[in-house]
């Protein structure tokens, strides 16, 4: 009798551990993954409000948030006394809090090398929950380019002749570069003639760019970012008013040039397409 | 066992421990230093490190690597040259730095080992960062030298040591001499005590750090004419330059700050104009309402070199502009030289003097770099001037079989002066006018522009855009 009553007690045990350690179904997490930035005011515009509107599309998901650059998460905390998450301390929080279903919606342009980098940390704890997904970056279908095409559309009126758009994209060395290409042929396929997609890292060049302006006969430019926020590289390499600022190159061409400084963040148009590569995701349409 | 022994016994022990330590003290404290103990040659060198490091050489050295961008600085500027065979890979200044060998201290000590420098010079922070590194240098044979200068006041004796490690102390003691005399020229004087602005230097963000009394940046502030409000900031530990002062002391003296200093250039460093501009409550501070921040690199301000008078320079242009900034007159009929013209636009628009981080390097594809005219060395009295005007691409400089070129003496050109109108300006293009000498023209749309805003006028239906302007042309293009 006594053996049976151990051997109960000692089934109770192993049954609560095992038990205390499964995710738990019904616990539903999103997280919303970008590069982040550390200021205040674009960070506020673009990424929080783009988290705000996935708080209200996903009610039945807690809403977490997590940035790509260690240097930025670095900063906030030391400076700013800010707590932001990298994805591997995201992913531990969610397995420590039993998350039973767990979709990661970032916040990149495309599927490069941030985007490949966030997938293998993810990868790694996926065995921690009952279902993992990611969803797609901005760039990833022919249908994506060309909502953001009509998105992107909405921040400028109708060109006249001899006025053109140009987008300053970040660029990368991954092969995902190819982007910012195929964004300025869906913008020309389009109808919209004279948008130009540029980039500050990559491939087209401002070189390239100007050329295409030229062709064109383009006399004023109005300068957007082609980034979620609109932080340093928006402030000093696209707007600034040193030798390097895509203002200062176009205006020694002679080119009247306007800037607009608003990250893609704040587009309500691009957020629509995210929350929608959130839902395919967790749909299944997409991994 | 020690109840053996009669008392006098002990004390007879003790008197002859006192006589031989007596006797033996030149080679106990030569242990101490870390030198052989039965060494006795004669040194010409000879004197202890920052680090504790008694240094001994019998003639100086003729092959150096300095691994602190500011003992490179320093090295160059006391004529070493030659002298120096490699530096640290932040070491960017002078330009001829960057034509040296790159070693750095977070990697295989073999590199530096394997080149045979007969010194290598750090600072503290190496030894402590990178002891492994030090150490092995140290076991290699090498003499290491550690230096750092914790105040202005040991400036002198640095460069003196630097200078005794390659032989240059006569170019050193003169450079020295000059230096002193030139802050004391600097040395605001023009300003009554009532009229000076105050001053909050921040030179960390993180917790709002600012710097003590004792630091270099204090002392420019000082020299420059500026009241420094953080005078009770403390130290963050004894000796240190840095002081703690925290958000709340800040906006309480949100009214006495006329000028916000923000040093810049290093991680961890101050913020920057926008960073400071939209933290909450900072839009009380009188320097962050008139737009009077100033972001300062800090190897102008904060580095132990003799470039700390450019940054007394510059705080005093940004602190009194309408003393400073002030723009030279001439004759109407002056032609204006492209020297010239680089200080006066400099002034006009109060633009800081550029000074160039190692990230500017980094850029393989510049039509221009810091420091490599040919023509304006870092010795021309409008080097900061003419460095500023192209980095704000005022004016161009010229390529010749490979050299950069600025022409500092040759004169203004009208299309020269239109360009620079264009760009300071945002005005819309206007292209309906005719101008019978298009052909000479390089940036027609600009010209165009310009001519039908009335900014410049055409002669006779031409630009003229080679023809030289003279200074009531430029005033008037200006609008001075």
């Amino acid at each position: 009798m006594k053996k049976i009553v151990l051997f109960m007690l000692l089934l109770i045990v192993i049954m609560s551990a095992v038990g205390c350690s499964q995710p738990d179904a019904d616990k539903k997490a999103m997280v919303i993954v970008s590069f982040g930035t550390s200021y205040a005011d674009t960070r506020e515009l673009s990424i929080t409000a783009t988290e705000d509107a996935f708080k209200e599309e996903f009610a039945s998901y807690d809403i977490y948030r997590a940035f790509t650059s260690q240097t930025i998460i670095d900063i906030l905390e030391e400076r700013d006394n800010i707590k932001v998450n990298n994805v591997k301390e995201v992913m531990e929080l969610l397995t420590k809090e039993k998350y039973g279903q767990v979709i990661i919606q970032p916040l990149h342009v495309m599927n490069g090398a941030e985007y490949d980098e966030m997938s293998s940390i993810v990868a790694e704890y996926e065995g921690n929950f009952n279902e993992v997904k990611i969803g797609k970056a901005l760039l990833s279908s022919v249908a994506d380019y060309e909502k953001t095409v009509e998105a992107l559309a909405t921040q400028f009126p109708e060109t006249k002749d001899g006025e053109a758009i140009v987008f300053m994209g970040h660029g990368t060395h991954h092969d995902a570069n190819a982007v910012y290409g195929t964004l300025e042929y869906a913008f020309h396929a389009d109808g919209y003639k004279n948008v130009f997609v540029g980039t500050v890292e990559g491939y087209p060049t401002l070189d390239n760019v100007i050329n295409e302006l030229n062709e064109n006969h383009i006399n004023k430019v109005t300068l957007m970012p082609f980034m979620i926020v609109a932080g340093d590289h928006a402030h000093n390499d696209m707007a600034g008013d040193e030798e390097d600022a895509w203002k200062v190159l176009l205006k020694e061409q002679g080119f009247e040039v306007e800037t607009y400084l608003h990250g893609i963040g704040e587009n309500k148009e691009i957020r629509k397409i995210y929350l929608a590569h959130a839902k395919e995701a967790i749909e299944g349409e997409d991994e | 066992m020690i109840k053996k022994y009669a008392i006098k016994t002990w004390i007879k022990i003790g008197v002859i421990i006192i006589i031989t330590l007596f006797i033996a003290r030149p080679w106990i404290e030569k242990g101490l230093n870390r030198i052989t103990i039965f060494d006795t040659k004669d040194y010409e060198i000879d004197f202890v490190d920052d680090s504790g490091y008694r240094i001994r050489m019998e003639k100086p050295a003729d092959s150096v690597i300095s691994l602190y961008s500011a003992h490179t600085e320093n090295l160059f500027s006391i004529g070493a040259n030659r002298e120096v065979i490699g530096v640290g890979k932040y070491s960017i200044y002078p330009y001829e730095a960057l034509l040296k060998e790159s070693y750095d201290y977070r990697s295989d000590p073999e590199k530096v080992i394997a080149s045979h420098p007969d010194v290598v010079i750090i600072r503290p922070f190496i030894e402590r960062h990178s002891p492994d590194f030090v150490s092995s240098l140290r076991r290699s044979g090498i003499t290491v030298v550690s230096l750092y200068p914790n105040n202005f006041e040991e400036f002198d004796d640095y460069i003196m040591k630097l200078a005794k490690i390659v032989g240059k102390e006569k170019t050193a003691k003169k450079k020295l001499e000059d230096f002193h005399i030139e802050l004391d020229n600097l040395k605001n004087k023009d300003i009554n005590e009532n009229e000076k602005v105050g001053v909050y230097f921040e030179s960390s963000d993180r917790e709002y750090k600012t710097v003590t009394n004792k630091s270099m940046a204090a002392f420019a502030l000082e020299l420059a004419g500026g009241v420094n409000i953080a005078t009770d900031a403390i130290p963050i530990e004894e000796g240190s330059s840095i002081a703690a002062y925290g958000v709340e002391k800040i906006l309480e003296k949100a009214d006495e700050i006329d000028v916000y200093v923000t040093q810049r250039g290093v991680m961890g460093a101050g913020g920057n104009y926008h960073s400071i501009s939209i933290r909450p409550g900072f839009h009380a501070i009188k320097a962050v309402k008139n737009k009077r921040i100033l972001e300062i690199n800090q190897k102008i301000i904060s580095s132990p070199t003799f470039r700390f008078v450019k940054g007394v320079k510059q705080l005093k242009r940004t602190f009194y502009p309408e003393i400073y900034d002030k723009i030279q007159e001439f004759d109407n009929n002056h032609l204006i030289t492209r020297e010239e013209f680089a200080e006066i636009l400099v002034k006009l628009n109060h633009d800081v003097i550029f000074i160039p981080t190692s990230s500017y390097y980094r850029d393989e594809d510049k039509e221009h770099y810091y420091g490599a005219l040919v023509d304006v060395t870092i010795e021309h009295e409008n080097f900061d001037y003419i460095e500023t005007a192209i980095r704000k691409s005022y004016l161009k400089s010229e390529m010749i079989d490979n050299e950069e070129y600025f022409n500092p003496e040759k004169y203004v050109t009208r299309e020269e002066l239109a360009r620079v109108i264009y760009l300071l300006n945002d005005m819309e293009n206007n292209i309906d006018v005719i101008i019978n000498d298009e052909e000479n023209i390089e940036k027609i749309k600009i010209v165009k522009t310009i001519v039908s805003n009335k900014l410049m006028n055409l002669e006779n239906g031409n630009f003229n855009p080679k023809r030289n302007i003279t200074f009531e042309e430029l005033k008037k293009g200006l609008d001075l």
